[in-house]
């Protein structure tokens, strides 16, 4: 199983749900399959998560999903806690683990190779559905169930290190014109001012 | 200082919290119209009140001084870069005002300034609540204006 097939399975269930994602090929193979002006790709390491929670919080009548990666969610455990205790069920958490550091482009094992088990860690934090899988009909079977039903969903999608997204052309779009695209889709969406300053 | 927050619009605040200003999260916690939600790192409590900014509640983020350490990658890549307006409520320890000043705080308190300097963070520092709602609602205007974090700093006769 790839990341990029996952993607090519979630890209179509996207209506008005709200896709954060964090850095690297990720970010580039999603806003590739995904043109959906309710996506905000951070491009950081460590953060979708924690936005993803902020957001599900403000706006619970909107399903979000959350793209994370092992080397971003190592980066940021600290969030596992919030998250278990919180269960919001409008959120959905995929992370997809290479099992290496391959932004580096050296694939040194990553501590998911390893003993550790992301989904083992989110069930000690109190996230009660978090699951892993190894192959993509396993994938599209909890995937769905991850986009349809209102529960809190964790989803680890072990996958094979790819260098797919270095055959697609990087985004001209700067990280302000898509924060802003994102949060004025919010905006006409949701029926509210979201940025408050006078311009 | 609740007061304040809520009439300049805050509604949301994610926190880890301190001694020094702690007794602001019990005032907020019996008023609605502020959503809490505590966290284990300031780090974290930054990137969810940024999901919470960009979602649409004006959010503020309190936590001491330290926080500002642990969350300044965060603060660059979230407040600075992607650009998010927040208010960062930070019981100041360590300065010369801190009346509780020790060996502990005075260090990390002495580079608190230089770090928020460093990350271009515009900040006020209280010793006084004289002037404070006008502040606070200066400052929250400031966030949403810049869509950046600004710094509130308590110190003086908040560290009593």
């Amino acid at each position: 199983m790839n990341r990029y097939e996952c993607f090519e399975f979630l890209a179509p269930l996207i209506k008005d749900q709200l896709v954060i994602g964090s850095l690297s090929g990720q970010r580039v193979e999603w806003g590739h399959l995904c043109r959906h002006e309710g996506n905000l790709l951070v491009a950081s390491m460590g953060a979708a998560l924690g936005i993803g929670i902020g957001l599900a919080l403000v706006l619970p009548h909107r399903k979000v999903i959350v793209l994370e990666s092992d080397g971003s969610l190592l980066l940021s455990l600290y969030n596992l806690p919030t998250l278990g205790n919180l269960s919001l069920p409008n959120l959905a958490v995929f992370v997809f683990d290479n099992e290496v550091y391959s932004g580096t482009r050296i694939s040194e094992p990553s501590a998911t190779a390893g003993k550790t088990d992301l989904a083992g860690v989110a069930r000690s934090c109190g996230v009660e559905r978090a699951m892993t899988v190894r192959e993509i009909e396993a994938f599209k079977h909890e995937a769905r169930k991850a986009m349809e039903e209102n529960v809190l969903r964790f989803l680890v999608c072990k996958v094979d290190p790819t260098t797919r997204h270095r055959q697609i052309e990087r985004p001209s779009e700067d990280l302000w014109e898509h924060k802003y695209r994102f949060v004025r889709y919010l905006e006409r969406t949701e029926g509210k001012k979201i940025f408050l300053g006078r311009g | 200082m609740v007061g304040a927050l809520k009439e300049a619009g805050i509604s949301f605040v994610s926190y880890l919290p301190e001694t020094r200003l702690s007794q602001i999260v019990p005032l907020m916690r019996e008023d609605p119209s502020f959503m809490l939600v505590p966290v284990a790192n300031e780090s974290e409590a930054i990137s969810i009140a940024a999901g919470a900014s960009l979602g649409g509640r004006p959010a503020a983020v309190y936590m001491e001084g330290s926080g500002v350490y642990v969350g300044s990658y965060n603060l660059l890549v979230l407040g600075k870069r992607l650009g998010t307006p927040m208010l960062l409520l930070v019981a100041y320890y360590g300065s010369i005002l801190d009346k509780r000043n020790s060996f502990l705080y005075a260090f990390p308190g002495i580079h608190l300034i230089p770090i928020l300097e460093s990350l271009d963070i515009q900040y006020e520092v209280f010793k006084e609540a004289d002037d404070l709602e006008d502040k606070i609602k200066g400052a929250v205007k400031m966030m949403h204006a810049i869509k950046q974090p600004v710094a509130l700093l308590f110190t003086g006769a908040f560290t009593a």
